[in-house]
């Protein structure tokens, strides 16, 4: 789909992953009015037959995986709409990123505090 | 002729706000944070200005990917805080200065910036947060503002020095703005932060350090990176650094450092302030 990053795991939101990824950010960004989280609240299979996405991206959704949905053009920006609808907090959505466990996340990459 | 007072560039981390909004001002974790502002409050609340230019980007809350502009200038005469997915947050409204937006935008499109001009606009964290930081929680807010939003989520952001020659053009338009009135300039964003890919959680203190002794009197190098040396440095997201070149390039060449702060992690993210005058 697009060519390697050339800043290793880091994806760019570049034209192959805003095309790739549209839809879910569409259906993330139906999430920011009360009407949208009330019905993704009351029944997320009938929410997200409103948005086309693919299968593998349905499937993302609802496991709440959030590597798997940015690797399929999900932006964190809108799919944090998500984390406001079933509350997960952004650091555990970091750690599954990097495929860490929460407390491996925090010590090796967030663990210093630094101030001043 | 309107004045320059200040220019201050300042994270806008959207859990700063989650953490006032729990009353977690005071806490082992945010306290030293939070009091690193405390001096550039006074500073600020001593001078009074009476306008804030906030240099932001909408996080997918005001523009969706459905038309995303690069540059897009507020000039409404208020603007309510956005549905993060949260409910909007209980802060106050902001009243626009809709003259000198309008004045902005005349500048601008003659200088060959074109933005799109928004009469109706909610603000996210990015204008909230900076506005808390600086004026606190007031039952009004004492300035009013000009939002100008930055696309720095889809790529083709605009380059970092693009950002530097829309400061020049700032500059430029408060010097030819037939008031006495006094500006605020906020460049906002960053410092080091990534939230998505395996690199998530990704932060580079010595960077931010770097990025906060130098943008006063060594700003130069910040001018000519590529933006994929600020994402390399600073972190996918970290590259909303750029956002600060805007309040530095509308500054004189010699500026004075009168208060600055670093602290991390906030949250995800090295967070900190600058707050910069021009040598006079």
């Amino acid at each position: 789909m697009t060519s390697p990053d050339r800043i290793p795991d880091t994806p760019l939101f570049d034209r192959p992953r805003a095309n790739a990824g549209y839809a879910l950010n569409k259906m993330a960004m139906g999430l920011s009015n009360p009407e949208g989280r009330a019905a993704f609240l009351a029944d997320e299979d009938s929410y997200l037959d409103r948005f086309a996405l693919t299968p593998d991206q349905r499937a993302a959704v609802k496991g709440r995986d959030w590597a798997e949905m940015v690797r399929l053009g999900g932006n964190l920006f809108y799919i944090l709409k998500i984390s406001a609808v079933d509350p997960t907090p952004i650091r555990e959505i970091g750690a599954a990123q990097a495929g860490m466990t929460l407390q491996e996340f925090l010590d090796t990459r967030l663990g210093k505090v630094t101030n001043g | 002729m309107a004045e320059l007072l200040a220019g201050l560039g300042t994270s806008h981390v959207p859990s700063i706000a989650a953490a006032l909004d729990k009353g977690l001002r005071d806490s082992d974790e945010w306290k030293p944070f939070f009091d690193g502002y405390v001096p550039a409050q006074e500073w600020v609340a001593r001078h009074k200005p009476d306008i804030a230019v906030v240099i932001f980007n909408d996080h997918g809350n005001s523009f969706f990917l459905d038309r995303v502009p690069t540059l897009a200038l507020g000039v409404a005469d208020e603007y309510r805080p956005a549905d993060e997915g949260w409910g909007p947050r209980p802060v106050p409204n902001f009243i626009g200065a809709s003259d000198f937006a309008w004045h902005l935008a005349d500048r601008m499109v003659e200088g060959h910036f074109d933005p799109l001009i928004c009469r109706e606009l909610d603000v996210d964290h990015g204008m909230q947060v900076p506005m808390e930081l600086v004026f606190g929680r007031p039952e009004a807010w004492p300035v009013k503002v000009v939002p100008l939003l930055v696309n720095t989520i889809q790529y083709p952001i605009p380059t970092p020095q693009r950002m530097w020659d829309l400061g020049r053009l700032l500059r430029n338009a408060i010097a030819s703005y037939p008031t006495d009135e006094k500006i605020l300039v906020m460049g906002t964003g960053g410092l080091s932060h990534q939230l998505q890919g395996a690199r998530a959680g990704f932060i580079n203190p010595k960077a931010d350090r770097d990025w906060i002794a130098k943008i006063g009197n060594d700003p130069w190098r910040y001018r000519t990176m590529s933006r994929e040396d600020y994402v390399e440095e600073f972190g996918s997201e970290g590259a909303e650094l750029i956002m600060w070149l805007v309040m530095r390039g509308c500054m004189d060449a010699d500026v004075r450092t009168l208060h600055q702060h670093y602290f991390a992690p906030a949250s995800m993210t090295g967070a900190g302030m600058v707050l910069l005058e021009n040598m006079r």
